[in-house]
């Protein structure tokens, strides 16, 4: 507790994103999981390509649980929910045994046998999930530690959300957050390329056409914005 | 004892327990894996008059264990008097000729000490080992009571058992009282350590702040732990989750990924508080607890309130022979191997093991140590849904700081195997909470 350590800024900055990560493709997941009721084959492509991730996948049943359950997928949700917990583990002295909790029974959920019902099962994650947030607000007392872990948290967000085409006022709402936690931190940021981030997303909202194109670009500023390994 | 409402809900403390992450890890083929830390409910009792002799037995104990590290690495009266042979200190791998003359702050060499008992069936507790080096168990009974309380309120209710839950203020008055002046840290060397679960929680029991070790480091000889602005807080008390060998490379092991460097200068010169000192291990090798009744006379003059379990040194010719004629209802153990490994139970071996076992302890005689076979008692534990009996020791554990204390609680570790006595949690073993009656 107290003094932040280069390897802890680190966990908790990969936690934040990891966690994100598993949250806000969880959610998405269950629109796309949807539209592959009547869709034809291979309609997750589009995801994949969105995402940047290797279209490996043969079916929609086999994208359906190798994207959720893969263990040897490193795109897949349960390797994502293990980076985030394996960020988490080495961080308890500061979470707390209550916080780890959450992810715990998350990660628990992805390593049960049952998959006869996917969504149903992995209702719990969202709401582990969630309640690993509110917790973190409650029991996580430093708050240089909270605002790395929303920082990473807003990162990954709006990172999958500019991917995602979410609708730009989102996008702006999240940056809003994001930047309100940047401040915060004592974290090292390159002001220089927030600027840079700070116009394009601005271009994005208010001038579509000239933003478009960007997205990639975009997503380098995005990613670099902070220095962590 | 009233405790049915504890029992019902054992499957419901082990889904908590789960829930918490309370592990161990373990290697198998070289790959590490997790494991949940079987919790039996039904606890290990241990009434105020048989506590009140415990507690004698182990402090006096752990007191002359103290006395012996500080002679060893300074005067050696003891081996001067002719009370242990020199070759039984200077032969051990747990003698580190590097911690000679190093005293470390008010004299204390082993501040957590973990002492594990057996109770026979005639009713005595025999000592059967001292772990005075980085002793793990403490966490499990301490978060499993913290369950129980919560599930089986009644229970605690209507019994007289003291509340265990100090340990985290025990061992942070024990940090402090050493603390050269600085944060307290707790050092892992990671996740992937069997104890890993044990050293994030006491860090968070004891507000310490868990570090690794390229979060600390080495200036004009002082530690320091290193913050991410790159500011720096001096750290007045280590507890090192990290064998010696480890511990600074450029002191013991050159290769030494996981050690902090010169952090023995730091120590040697006393500005930081090593718990448990290094060099301990020379007072719990298998060897030299033979000589720990010997020491509590040498050091305290007096009789050692607690048995060790009768024990025969192949070294002295007496003993060997003793050994050599009833190898066959002995336990042997190898001084070198620790967690339940070397330990060779001589009715289970066949002609030819037995023979090849006599030779071996006859050529390396200084390697083994023969101890009788203890009948002790059997506790019970649920199984499905009947009672079974099985093989259950206790770890006791002991803080010396201001003064010398005993954790009125301990990890009981049991077998869950019918015939086995082996009960260390890397062998399938579980645990139970120890429960120390008030009246």
């Amino acid at each position: 507790m107290g003094a932040i350590s280069i390897e802890k800024l680190d966990h908790l900055y990969w936690l934040g994103r990891y966690t994100e990560r598993v949250y806000t493709t969880l959610r998405k997941f269950y629109r796309i999981f949807d539209d592959m009721i009547e869709a034809p084959e291979g309609s997750y492509t589009y995801y994949c390509k969105r995402l940047n991730i290797p279209d490996i996948y043969t079916s929609n049943s086999q994208f359906a649980e190798e994207y959720l359950y893969g263990k040897d997928n490193p795109d897949s949700l349960y390797s994502n929910m293990s980076r985030a917990f394996d960020n988490a583990i080495v961080l308890r002295d500061e979470l707390s045994s209550n916080v780890l909790s959450y992810m715990q029974m998350a990660l628990d959920v992805f390593e049960s046998d049952n998959h006869a019902s996917p969504l149903l099962e992995l209702q719990s994650v969202i709401d582990y999930l969630l309640a690993f947030w509110g917790c973190v607000d409650d029991y996580v007392e430093d708050e240089d530690c909270r605002n790395i872990m929303k920082c990473g948290k807003y990162i990954e967000r709006l990172d999958l959300y500019i991917r995602l085409e979410y609708h730009t006022k989102d996008i702006e709402k999240e940056f809003r957050k994001l930047l309100n936690r940047l401040h915060k931190t004592q974290m090292y940021y390159d002001a220089a390329k927030l600027e840079k981030l700070k116009d394009m997303i601005d271009a994005k909202i208010h001038c579509p056409e000239q933003a478009e194109g960007k997205d990639a670009e975009l997503l380098d500023y995005l990613g670099n914005i902070i220095e962590v390994r | 004892m009233n405790m049915e409402q504890l029992v019902n809900h054992v499957d419901g403390i082990n889904r908590l327990l789960a829930r918490y992450g309370v592990k161990f890890g373990i290697y198998k083929n070289q790959t590490f894996h997790e494991q949940l830390f079987p919790f039996d409910a039904i606890p290990r009792v241990i009434s105020k008059d048989d506590f009140a002799l415990l507690e004698r037995g182990l402090i006096q104990r752990v007191d002359a264990l103290n006395l012996f590290l500080k002679d060893v690495y300074g005067e050696k009266k003891i081996i001067k008097d002719g009370v242990i042979p020199e070759e039984f200190v200077f032969s051990s791998s747990g003698y580190l000729a590097e911690c000679e003359g190093a005293c470390p702050p008010k004299d204390i060499y082993s501040h957590i000490s973990g002492i594990d008992l057996v109770q026979g069936k005639d009713g005595n507790w025999y000592i059967l080992e001292d772990n005075l080096r980085i002793p793990s168990g403490a966490s499990y009974p301490l978060i499993a009571r913290e369950l129980e309380r919560r599930v089986a309120p009644d229970t605690f209710r209507k019994n007289p058992i003291i509340d265990n839950r100090n340990y985290a203020k025990m061992l942070t008055d024990t940090m402090e009282y050493v603390n050269t002046g600085g944060i307290r840290v707790i050092m892992t060397p990671g996740r992937y350590n069997a104890a890993y679960f044990e050293h994030s929680y006491l860090a968070e029991r004891t507000g310490s702040v868990l570090a690794m070790c390229s979060d600390l480091f080495v200036e004009k000889n002082h530690l320091y732990y290193r913050d991410y602005r790159g500011g720096k807080q001096k750290v007045g008390v280590i507890y090192r989750r990290i064998s010696d060998e480890y511990l600074d490379p450029m002191t013991f092991n050159p290769e030494s990924l996981i050690g902090v460097p010169n952090i023995m200068d730091v120590y040697r010169s006393g500005n930081v508080a090593i718990v448990n000192a290094p060099g301990n291990g020379i007072a719990d090798d298998k060897g030299i607890y033979y000589f720990v009744p010997k020491m509590i006379r040498y050091y305290l003059d007096q009789e050692p309130v607690l048995r060790n379990a009768p024990t025969y040194l192949p070294y002295y010719e007496e003993d060997r022979k003793y050994v050599l004629e009833n190898i066959h209802k002995l336990v042997i153990k190898d001084v070198a191997e620790a967690g339940g490994y070397g330990v060779i139970f001589g009715n289970e071996l066949s002609k030819e093991k037995l023979e090849d076992m006599k030779e071996l302890v006859t050529r390396e005689s200084r390697r083994f140590i023969a101890q009788e076979v203890i009948d002790f008692q059997d506790l019970y534990i649920v199984e499905g849904d009947e009672k079974v009996a099985r093989k259950a020791d206790l770890r006791a554990f002991v803080l010396s700081g201001e003064t010398t204390k005993v954790w009125p609680s301990g990890l009981t570790r049991f077998s869950r195997n019918p015939d086995s006595f082996v009960v260390n949690s890397s062998q399938g073993g579980g645990f139970k909470d120890t429960w120390v009656l008030s009246q």
